[in-house]
C-alpha cells in the first residue's frame, strides 16, 4: 500500500475497547486518502467502534492509528462526522438551518459571529442536500430521511478532509437514499476522503476500497479482493450464501442478537439500491 | 385597577416582586436546559440536596450561601462517585442523594430551637422578609448566570443536541455539563431565600416546559420561559396578596396551570388544523 501521503487512515495493532469490553481486537488496516471506503461486518463486529475510534470518540488501547497524519483527537478539526440519524434524537427545538448550521461550530467557536462565508456554506450544504424548501421546519417535524438529509448538511457545511458516516444509507427513503449517495460519491471531487459503514453489500461493492469487520478487521483493499466467499464466510459463518458466483448477504438489518447466525433463511435486499451506473 | 396596584404598595412587597423576578428571569434561562437535556429529576434533587449546607451554616451562624455551595458539591461528588463505581442507574445515585441530604438537612435543622420556622423558611422560602442585601446579591447572582449562559449557549446547544457532536466540534461536552450544573446550583442558591429549595424547582421547570409547547427555537424557549415565569411570579403576588395565601406557592403554582393550559390549548388547535 502506499505511502502516509496517500492514506487517510493508517492503523496497525489497533484494540479499541467500550468501557471493559474490547470491540475491536488487534487490527492493521489503511484507508486511501481522496477515496471512498466502507466499513462493512456483521453486527457487533466493531464498525461503528472503529468509525468512533478514527473519530478519536473511543481512544486505542493498544497499537497506533493515525488520521490525516497525526492522531485521532488532534484531527478533529479537519474530520466531520455524521451519526445516525437513529441515534440522534430530534428532541431539541431548532429548525433545519439551524441545525445545519452547527456545522460551522467548530469554525466560528464560542462566540464569533457566522460570517458571510459561514452562511454560503451552510446554505450551499442545504442546497446539496435537497433541504433548502425545508429551511423553517423543525427537526421532530422531518420524516427519518429528511433528518438524515439535514444531518449529512451539518457534516458537509463543516470544513473537513475526512467524511466519516454511520450507515448513512440505512432505512432510508429512496428519494434521501439516492441524494445522500450522490453526496458521497462528489466528496472525492472535493478532495475529501469518505468513510462509511454499512451492511448492504452492494453498497461496500461500490466503494473504491472495503474494510471487512467482524471483532476485529478481518481483510482491507479493493473490494474484488476483500469480499471474497472465503473472507465473507468467515466473517458472517453461515450467513452467507451462494448466487449466481456472487456472494449474497442475509440481511441482518433486523436481527440485532449477537452471535445469532443460526437464520440462514434468503431474503432478498428490499432496497434496490444500485451503484453500477 | 386598584387591585393590581395596592399589592405592590409597601417595601416588603416591591422588594418581593423583584426578588420573585430575579428568580424567574434566572431560573428561566438555566431551566430551559435541564428541560432540554431531561434533567428534571436531578434538577428536583439538586435544589433539595442543598438544604444540609444552608442548614448547617444556619446552625453555625455561617453565610447559607457558601454553605449551600458546599452541600452542592458534595452531591454532585458523590452522584458521580455512585455511578462509576456501580452499574446503578444514574436516577438511583440521584434519588439515594436527593433523600439523604434532604434528611441529612432537617435532622441537622431539628438540633435547632427555631426547627419549623428554618425549615419553612427553606423549603418554602421567606419571598416577603427579603432583605435589601439579599436582594443585590441575587440581581448580580442572575446577571452572571444570564450572561455565562449566553456566552456558552453553542456549547450548550451542541450537548443538548448530541455530546458526541459536540465533543467532533471542540465544543468540550465535559466542561459544558460542568458549566451548566454551577449554573443550576448559581440559580438555586440565589432564589431559595425569595422562593424556597422546594419552590424554585417550580420556576426551573413549570415555564420552559410551558414554553416548549409554543416555541420552535431555544432562544424563543427561553424568552417564552422566562415571560412565563415573570408573570407567574407577579400573578402569584397579586393572587397571595388578595386570598392570604403563601407568597411562594402561589407563585410555583401559577406556571403549572399554565403548562396544562397551553397543553390544552395546542393540542385542540392541532386536533382542529388536522380535522
Amino acid at each position: 500500500m502506499g505511502d502516509m501521503n496517500t492514506l487517510a487512515v493508517r492503523g496497525r495493532g489497533v484494540v479499541v475497547a467500550r468501557g471493559a469490553h474490547v470491540a475491536l481486537q488487534a487490527s492493521d488496516f489503511d484507508i486511501p486518502a481522496g477515496r471512498i471506503t466502507a466499513i462493512i461486518g456483521p453486527n457487533g463486529g466493531g464498525k461503528s467502534t472503529l468509525l468512533h475510534a478514527i473519530a478519536g470518540l473511543l481512544p486505542t488501547k493498544e497499537g497506533a492509528l493515525s488520521v490525516l497524519g497525526r492522531s485521532p483527537v488532534q484531527a478533529r478539526d479537519e474530520v466531520s462526522y455524521v451519526l445516525q440519524y437513529t441515534t440522534v434524537p430530534a428532541g431539541t427545538p431548532i429548525t433545519v438551518t439551524e441545525a445545519v448550521a452547527m456545522g460551522r461550530f467548530p469554525s466560528i467557536g464560542m462566540l464569533r459571529r457566522a460570517s458571510a462565508d459561514d452562511r454560503a456554506k451552510v446554505a450551499a450544504a442545504m442546497d446539496r442536500l435537497n433541504i433548502t424548501d425545508l429551511a423553517r421546519r423543525q427537526l421532530t417535524e422531518l420524516s427519518g430521511g429528511q433528518r438524515q438529509r439535514v444531518y449529512v448538511a451539518q457534516g458537509i457545511a463543516q470544513d473537513h478532509k475526512l467524511l466519516l458516516l454511520d450507515e448513512p444509507l440505512t432505512g432510508l427513503d429512496i428519494t434521501s437514499m439516492q441524494t445522500i449517495d450522490a453526496i458521497i460519491h462528489d466528496e472525492p471531487e472535493h478532495g475529501c476522503t469518505v468513510v462509511l459503514t454499512t451492511h448492504d453489500l452492494d453498497e461496500a461493492r461500490a466503494a473504491d476500497h472495503v474494510l471487512l469487520t467482524a471483532g476485529r478487521v478481518v481483510a482491507y483493499g479493493p473490494p474484488a479482493q476483500v469480499l471474497t466467499p472465503a473472507n465473507l464466510t468467515a466473517a458472517y459463518g453461515l450467513g452467507v450464501l451462494h448466487e449466481n458466483d456472487r456472494p449474497t448477504l442475509v440481511d441482518d438489518h433486523h436481527h440485532h442478537h449477537e452471535g445469532d447466525r443460526s437464520h440462514s433463511h434468503p431474503h432478498d435486499h428490499a432496497h434496490g439500491h444500485s451503484h453500477d451506473n | 385597577m386598584d387591585w393590581l396596584i395596592e399589592p405592590f404598595s409597601h417595601g416588603f412587597q416591591q422588594r418581593a416582586l423583584l426578588a420573585g423576578s430575579f428568580a424567574a428571569l434566572m431560573s428561566a434561562v438555566v431551566g430551559t436546559w435541564i428541560v432540554l437535556r431531561g434533567m428534571s429529576f436531578f434538577g428536583d434533587a439538586f435544589v433539595h440536596g442543598i438544604v444540609p449546607g444552608i442548614a448547617a451554616a444556619v446552625a453555625f451562624n455561617l453565610n447559607p450561601i457558601a454553605g449551600a455551595a458546599v452541600a452542592a458539591l458534595v452531591m454532585v461528588f458523590l452522584i458521580e462517585v455512585i455511578h462509576r463505581q456501580t452499574a446503578l442507574g444514574e436516577d438511583t445515585a440521584i434519588g439515594l442523594l436527593f433523600v439523604g441530604m434532604l434528611a441529612l438537612g432537617v435532622v441537622i435543622l431539628s438540633r435547632l430551637e427555631s426547627y419549623a420556622g428554618s425549615l419553612t423558611t427553606i423549603l418554602f422560602g421567606d419571598v416577603l422578609g427579603v432583605t435589601l442585601p439579599n436582594l443585590i446579591a441575587e440581581g448580580v447572582l442572575a446577571l452572571v448566570v444570564i450572561i455565562v449562559a449566553t456566552v456558552f449557549y453553542r456549547p450548550l446547544l451542541a450537548l443538548a443536541f448530541n455530546p458526541e457532536k459536540a465533543e467532533m466540534w471542540g465544543m468540550h461536552p465535559r466542561r459544558t455539563h460542568a458549566v451548566l450544573l454551577v449554573l443550576i446550583a448559581a440559580a438555586v442558591i440565589g432564589s431559595y431565600q425569595s422562593v424556597g429549595t422546594l419552590l424554585v424547582f417550580g420556576l426551573l421547570v413549570g415555564p420552559p416546559a410551558a414554553a416548549s409547547l409554543i416555541s420552535r427555537t431555544v432562544p424563543r424557549m427561553m424568552v417564552t420561559a422566562a415571560v412565563i415565569a415573570l408573570v407567574s411570579v407577579w400573578l402569584g403576588l397579586t393572587i397571595s396578596y388578595w386570598l392570604g395565601t403563601a407568597g411562594s406557592a402561589t407563585m410555583a403554582i401559577v406556571p403549572i396551570v399554565i403548562f396544562f393550559v397551553l397543553l390544552v390549548i395546542t393540542r385542540t388547535m392541532k386536533k382542529v388544523r388536522h380535522g
